[in-house]
């Protein structure tokens, strides 16, 4: 039995549907009509122990309500999600004390306390012993650098800030599981680093499961070896990294620059474009053409000052499944 | 130290309630305006005479030093599940190994305990100086009284307890709050002594919670009822406490499965 088991799961939100303005609201107080919205679609995936998963998937893809799912928050209409052999919308309790969760758009500390009140106030809730909690909070505010500002109150902190104080709530009862929703939303790069560099020696070391969705693909090439891509409620992808790079992002650019100006004959598969300063683009696909043999026709028929090859960033291979192109 | 999580709820709401002090005093002020009406009113009716239909003014006097008393530590926060559905910090909230309606009823009585030191016990100084209250039928009475007075807090606290969770299906349960705290200051006693109902109504009260929250200990500490009465009287409220809760977690139960996270 894997560690996380999540099966057909859904969650449709019934929305008001108004019409503007106040003939809308007037029709709206006598006959209101809602929309069903089907916000995640029979979703199922495993996950194992001490796996690093993150979600991705346009706004409004369903990754949140399927972490408010997984934490307990919300309850499916329909399916099972199992975590650590507990089912938690049901066993919400007893299950929350293993897990921890952190929303990059809500804080779950005290606006007007320091920082280390908050702290104090969730080792009485979750009843840490009190050498765990001094060794925790010690080690994580070092390796996030949280000195500087942990008795200051949460209001007076900027976005980074907040952030790496609300990791650190989320992880001092040493949880078996993290959920990450956004942790590096609004943050510096410099923030950004720090966190996902936390991330994964938390993982490595301390071989806590990790769950995160994000905009952020530095975030996800950086940390995660397993990707879910989500949109419109279902499951796109489920792989490794690596993996979607060889299935959707096959296709190359070759660019070589000549000594002179160059007529290139057309070459069977590829799009040829003429650039400035005596550049040229080769576009093809890496499964149809051979880089070597297209290098070697190019060299050897033309005078060449400099040749490069890239790979598409996985930004725009994420892009075009977006959009829907990667699998036409 | 080492203090459950509870404890930890209800003191930080107790130091909450300190941050507002102007708010507080204007409370003391509000308690002792509403009572000086409230006498006047039936010193008036009353024209100079001391008793009518056997009801003494000391007796009315009391009985509303007494249930505008309670009422100003009968801490019930009505709003405390609508609004963290309404902001959506209701996910932080369900987050947090512990019951929410421990955590709810924890950060109610933290403010309940510094309203009875900081509002209650002034406010009944002053009262008790300048408008006089009827002493207890006797310390046992006055036992009792007490132990009524917290079955009362109880029966409160779970009406708002059974009407908040309407907040589900309502995002805005103000107005079904206010219907309820009608029902509450009229049928409770703390703004007609029950003794002046219609028989009738004296019945049909009986069968509601109302009466159990103000009216049955104030009927004890006068030593109005007694004997097997008190027995009922005690009965009821453990009943109507019982009974509201479990009606509670059913709707409880229900709902939560209708959790909405606004705002992302």
């Amino acid at each position: 039995m894997n560690f996380i088991e999540v099966q057909d799961i859904s969650k449709t939100f019934k929305v008001n549907k108004r019409k503007a303005g106040i003939p809308g609201m007037i029709a709206n107080m006598f006959a209101p009509k809602f929309e069903y919205k089907e916000a995640v679609k029979k979703i199922s995936f495993n996950i194992e122990k001490g796996e690093m998963v993150g979600f991705i998937g346009p706004n409004g893809a369903g990754k949140s309500t399927t972490i408010k799912m997984l934490s307990g928050i919300l309850c499916p209409d329909e399916g099972k999600i199992s975590v650590g052999g507990y089912i938690p919308y049901k066993q919400r309790k007893e299950y929350v004390a293993d897990i921890g969760v952190v929303f990059g758009q809500k804080s779950q500390l005290q606006w007007d306390l320091p920082v280390i009140d908050s702290f104090e106030l969730l080792k009485a809730i979750y009843r840490i012993p009190e050498d765990k909690y001094k060794k925790n909070l010690d080690r994580y505010t070092d390796m996030l650098d949280m000195n500087g500002f942990i008795n200051q109150p949460v209001r007076q902190l900027s976005l980074g800030q907040r952030m790496r104080s609300d990791i650190v709530a989320s992880l001092l009862h040493s949880p078996e599981i993290v959920f990450f929703d956004e942790p590096t939303i609004g943050v510096d790069i410099i923030g950004k680093e720090t966190i996902r560099s936390f991330i994964k020696e938390l993982n490595e070391k301390d071989k806590v499961t990790m769950i995160f969705t994000t905009h952020d693909m530095q975030d996800i090439e950086q940390t995660c070896n397993r990707l879910i891509i989500i949109d419109k409620g279902s499951i796109m992808y489920d792989g490794s990294l690596h993996e979607i790079r060889n299935k959707y992002g096959t296709s190359r650019e070759l660019i070589a620059e000549f000594n002179e100006e160059t007529r290139v004959q057309p070459i069977n598969d590829v799009i040829i474009e003429d650039k400035e300063d005596r550049r040229v683009s080769f576009t093809f696909d890496n499964n149809v053409t051979d880089v070597n043999k297209l290098m070697h026709e190019i060299l050897g028929k033309y005078s060449v000052r400099d040749i490069t090859v890239k790979e598409p960033e996985i930004e725009s291979i994420i892009q075009k499944m977006y959009t829907g192109e990667a699998f036409v | 130290m080492k203090i459950s999580p509870y404890m930890a709820f209800a003191k930080k709401s107790f130091l909450q309630k300190s941050a507002y002090r102007l708010e507080h005093w204007m409370g003391i002020l509000n308690t002792l305006i509403r009572l000086v009406i409230y006498v006047e009113i039936y010193r008036a009716l009353y024209g100079g005479r001391e008793t009518v239909d056997g009801i003494t003014m000391s007796m009315v006097t009391t009985n509303f030093i007494l249930s505008l008393g309670l009422e100003s530590f009968f801490v019930v926060n009505d709003y405390y599940l609508s609004s963290r559905l309404y902001d959506g910090s209701i996910a932080t909230e369900m987050l947090l190994p512990v019951s929410f309606h421990g955590r709810m009823l924890a950060d109610n009585l933290g403010t309940a305990a510094f309203k009875l030191i900081f509002h209650f016990v002034p406010a009944m100084i002053v009262a008790c100086l300048f408008i006089g209250i009827q002493a207890p039928a006797g310390p046992v009475m006055f036992g009792l009284f007490i132990l009524s007075a917290l079955l009362g807090y109880g029966v409160l606290w779970s009406i708002s307890f059974l009407f908040q969770m309407f907040s589900f299906w309502l995002m805005n349960v103000w107005a079904v709050m206010t219907i309820k705290n009608v029902f509450i200051n009229v049928l409770s006693g703390s703004m007609i002594p029950l003794w002046f109902m219609p028989g009738f109504m004296r019945t049909l009260i009986g069968f509601t919670p109302f009466e159990s929250i103000y009216f049955t200990p104030v009927q004890i500490y006068l030593g109005k009822i007694t004997g097997s009465e008190i027995i009922l009287g005690f009965a009821k409220q453990i009943i109507w406490i019982v009974a509201l809760l479990l009606l509670g977690f059913m709707v409880w139960q229900k709902g939560q499965k209708k959790i909405v996270v606004q705002g992302g």
